[in-house]
C-alpha cells in the first residue's frame, strides 16, 4: 500500500481518500477505537456518579429532582436519563455568576463565560480534570484533521471570555504543538505570520479564514507554496460550500468541531477525514439524546431533533440534559475512520433560528445551501426580514462574483431572478434577492450574523 | 472601429461610484464620457476611457465586479440636428441601438446589436467614427 507523509500539504486528505485510515493518527486509540459495549457501560457508570454528584452538589438540581421525585438511584440503565429533568440557558442565567457551580472557586482553575449578546453571560468554570478532559477532546479532533505534534498552530480566534481561543489552544499544546497565539484581527500581519514563523495549522472562524484568504490573494501571497496545511473551524457553522472554496484557494484541509460553553466549549465532536459532514462526539465524556424540540421526547434512532447533552465528567459546573437547541441526526454505524464513537451531522440549524415568514418555517442554512450551489455568487449572505404592508418581507443579499458581472440589465436581472426562483423553490415563501458588489457583505470576526430580523 | 466600454457593477449606496472612479484615477486613467442607469438596488457605470487596458487591470486588481462591451463612437458637428441623423441613419438600416450617452466634446457612444454595419452606415454618410486613439488623443476642447 502506498505510504503517505501527513506532513505534508495534501497528504492526510489523500490517505483518506486511499482509505489508508491506519496512516492517519489517533489521540487515543484505546477509548477511540473501543468497541460499543464497552463505550456504553463506561457511560453508565459515569452517569451514575455524575447524576449523584450533581445531586449531592447543585441545590437547583436536588430541588428540582425531589420535586418531581427522582433520586440518583433511579439511574439504573442510560435511558433512565430521561427521568432526569432539562437544563437550557435560563437556568445558568437565573443562577448567575456562581450558583449552578458545584465546586469552591478555590479548586476552579479557569473560568470562561458565553458572549452574552442575547442578555446575561453564561459563566462556567473548570477544575484541574475538567482542563484535562477538555484538552483531551481537543486533542483527539485536531488529530483527525492530520494535526501532529510538529505542527505550529497559529491562533485567529479571540482569547478573552470565548471559551474557542483557549480550548484549542490548551488542546494543541497537549498534543505538543507549537501554539502562535496570534489572537483575533489585523488579517495581513496573520498572513506575514504564518509565512515567517512557518505557520502549518490556522485555527479560525470559517468566514475569516475565507476572509484571510482573499486579503491574501489580494496581496499576491501564494497559497499554494504557502506552509499552511491545516485549518481548524470553530465559533460558528461551517457551510460545506463554503469549506471546499477555502480548501481549494487555500491548498489546505479543513475541519469543524462542535461544542458550546455551557457543556465545556468547543471539542465536544469533531469532524473526521472520511465523514466530512458529520462529527464524532467524544462519547466518554458526553452521553447524547435526540428530542423532538417541542414534545422533549426521543426521536426515533437516525432521525432529525434537538441535541441534549449531559456531560458524564464536568466537575465545576455539571449540567443535566443540556438543551442544546442545535437540530441534527445521531447514528452509531462504525465510521470508515475506525472511531467507534456516534457521529452527529454537522448542526445546519438551531431550533430557535427559525424565521417564520408569513407563517412558513424558513432556516438560514436553507438559504445557504441554495447559494452555495450558484456559481455566480460567493458564499456570503444577509437575510433581512421586514414588515411591508403588514406582511413578512424576506430579501437575500448575495454578492456577485466579479466575473458573473454582465453589461446587460436583462442578463443581471435573469441572473437575479433565477436565483430567486432556486430559493422560492426550496423555501417555498416569496423572496427578493438584492445583488451586492463582490467584498459588499461584511466579513465577521467572530460568528457570522446572517439575519438581520427587523419585525 | 469599436470601442471598448468598460461597465461596473454599482450598488445603490453612497461612496461607490466615487470609489470606482478614484480607482480609474489613481491608474492614471481618464475618463471621456460615462453614463450611470439603476434598477433601484443597483446599477450598470459605463465608462469610455483613454486606456482600457489599464481601467481593466485596475478593477480587476480591486475585485471590482466589470465587463467589457464593443460600442460604436461618432463625432458630431455641433450643428442642430446632426443627433437626429444619426439615430435616423442607424434606423434606417434596421438596426436597434440598446442605449447611447454623449462623451467629452461632440462624441457619443452607441450600443447596438450590429457594431460593424451601424458603423459602416454612418461612415458612408459622412460621419466620423472615432477610434480608440482618437479618443486618446482628444481633450476637451479638441473638436469642439
Amino acid at each position: 500500500m502506498e505510504t503517505f507523509d501527513i506532513r505534508r500539504k495534501g497528504d492526510a486528505i489523500r490517505a483518506a481518500q486511499a482509505g489508508a485510515y491506519d496512516q492517519l493518527p489517533v489521540f487515543d486509540p484505546e477509548m477511540e477505537l473501543a468497541d460499543r459495549e464497552r463505550i456504553e457501560a463506561l457511560q453508565l457508570e459515569k452517569l451514575k456518579r455524575q447524576v449523584r454528584y450533581t445531586y449531592e452538589r447543585v441545590p437547583y438540581y436536588r430541588d428540582l429532582m425531589d420535586a418531581s421525585g427522582v433520586s440518583p438511584d433511579d439511574i439504573r440503565e442510560l435511558e433512565d436519563i430521561r427521568s432526569l429533568p432539562f437544563t437550557d440557558k435560563t437556568a445558568l442565567r437565573e443562577t448567575y455568576p456562581y450558583g449552578m457551580f458545584a465546586v469552591s472557586l478555590d479548586d476552579v482553575r479557569e473560568i470562561h463565560a458565553s458572549s452574552g449578546t442575547t442578555g446575561t453571560p453564561i459563566v462556567v468554570g473548570y477544575t484541574d480534570a475538567d482542563m484535562d478532559v477538555w484538552s483531551d477532546c481537543i486533542a483527539r479532533l485536531v488529530q483527525m484533521a492530520g494535526v501532529v505534534p510538529q505542527d505550529n498552530a497559529q491562533m485567529a480566534f479571540g482569547y478573552g471570555m470565548f471559551t474557542g481561543g483557549f480550548g484549542l489552544h490548551y488542546g494543541l499544546q497537549k498534543l505538543g504543538c507549537t501554539m502562535i497565539p496570534a489572537g483575533s484581527g489585523n488579517t495581513e500581519r496573520h498572513i506575514k505570520m504564518i509565512e515567517d514563523y512557518g505557520t502549518t495549522v490556522l485555527i479560525a472562524t470559517p468566514s475569516y479564514a475565507m476572509h484571510i484568504c482573499e486579503v491574501g490573494e489580494q496581496l499576491g501571497y501564494d497559497w499554494e507554496a504557502s506552509p499552511l496545511r491545516v485549518g481548524l473551524f470553530g465559533g460558528e457553522p461551517c457551510p460545506p460550500g463554503l469549506k471546499a472554496e477555502i480548501e481549494r484557494r487555500m491548498h489546505i484541509v479543513c475541519t469543524d468541531n462542535y461544542g458550546l460553553t455551557e457543556v465545556m466549549g468547543p471539542g465536544v465532536s469533531g469532524e473526521c477525514l472520511a465523514s466530512r459532514n458529520q462529527q464524532h462526539i467524544a462519547e466518554d465524556h458526553f452521553l447524547w439524546e435526540v428530542v423532538d424540540p417541542v414534545t422533549g421526547e426521543p426521536v426515533a434512532e437516525g432521525e432529525q431533533g434537538e441535541l441534549v447533552l449531559t456531560p458524564l465528567d464536568k466537575q465545576a459546573i455539571p449540567v443535566l440534559r443540556y438543551r442544546t437547541h442545535d437540530l441534527t441526526r445521531v447514528t452509531k454505524e462504525p465510521c470508515p475512520c475506525g472511531r467507534t464513537h456516534a457521529r452527529m451531522d454537522k448542526v445546519r440549524a438551531r431550533s430557535d433560528d427559525m424565521l417564520i415568514i408569513r407563517g412558513t418555517n424558513v432556516f438560514p442554512s436553507q438559504i445557504e445551501d441554495v447559494l452555495t450551489k450558484v456559481d455566480e455568487v460567493t458564499p456570503h449572505y444577509r437575510i433581512i426580514v421586514e414588515t411591508k404592508d403588514g406582511m413578512d418581507a424576506l430579501t437575500v443579499q448575495t454578492e456577485i462574483r466579479p466575473d458573473s458581472f454582465s453589461d446587460s440589465f436583462e442578463e443581471m436581472d435573469a441572473m437575479r431572478r433565477r436565483i430567486e426562483e432556486k430559493l422560492k423553490g426550496v423555501l417555498l415563501v416569496g423572496v427578493k434577492v438584492q445583488l451586492v458588489e463582490p467584498g459588499g457583505i461584511e466579513r465577521a470576526l467572530g460568528k457570522a450574523k446572517h439575519v438581520d430580523d427587523r419585525r | 472601429m469599436a470601442v471598448r466600454q468598460i461597465s461596473a457593477f454599482l450598488q445603490s449606496r453612497p461612496g461607490h461610484l466615487a470609489r470606482i472612479l478614484q480607482v480609474l484615477e489613481s491608474a492614471n486613467v481618464s475618463v471621456k464620457g460615462y453614463s450611470i442607469s439603476d434598477t433601484g438596488d443597483y446599477g450598470i457605470g459605463r465608462f469610455i476611457v483613454d486606456d482600457p487596458d489599464a481601467a481593466i487591470r485596475a478593477l480587476e486588481d480591486e475585485g471590482v465586479a466589470h465587463a467589457e462591451t464593443d460600442v460604436l463612437c461618432v463625432y458630431l458637428e455641433d450643428v442642430p440636428g446632426e443627433l437626429a441623423r444619426v439615430m435616423k441613419l442607424i434606423a434606417e438600416y434596421g438596426i436597434n441601438v440598446s442605449y447611447s450617452y454623449s462623451l467629452i466634446s461632440t462624441y457619443i457612444a452607441v450600443k447596438t446589436d450590429d457594431i460593424e454595419r451601424a458603423a459602416a452606415a454612418l461612415a458612408a454618410s459622412p460621419l466620423t467614427i472615432a477610434d480608440q486613439e482618437d479618443l486618446g488623443r482628444a481633450s476637451g476642447r479638441m473638436g469642439a
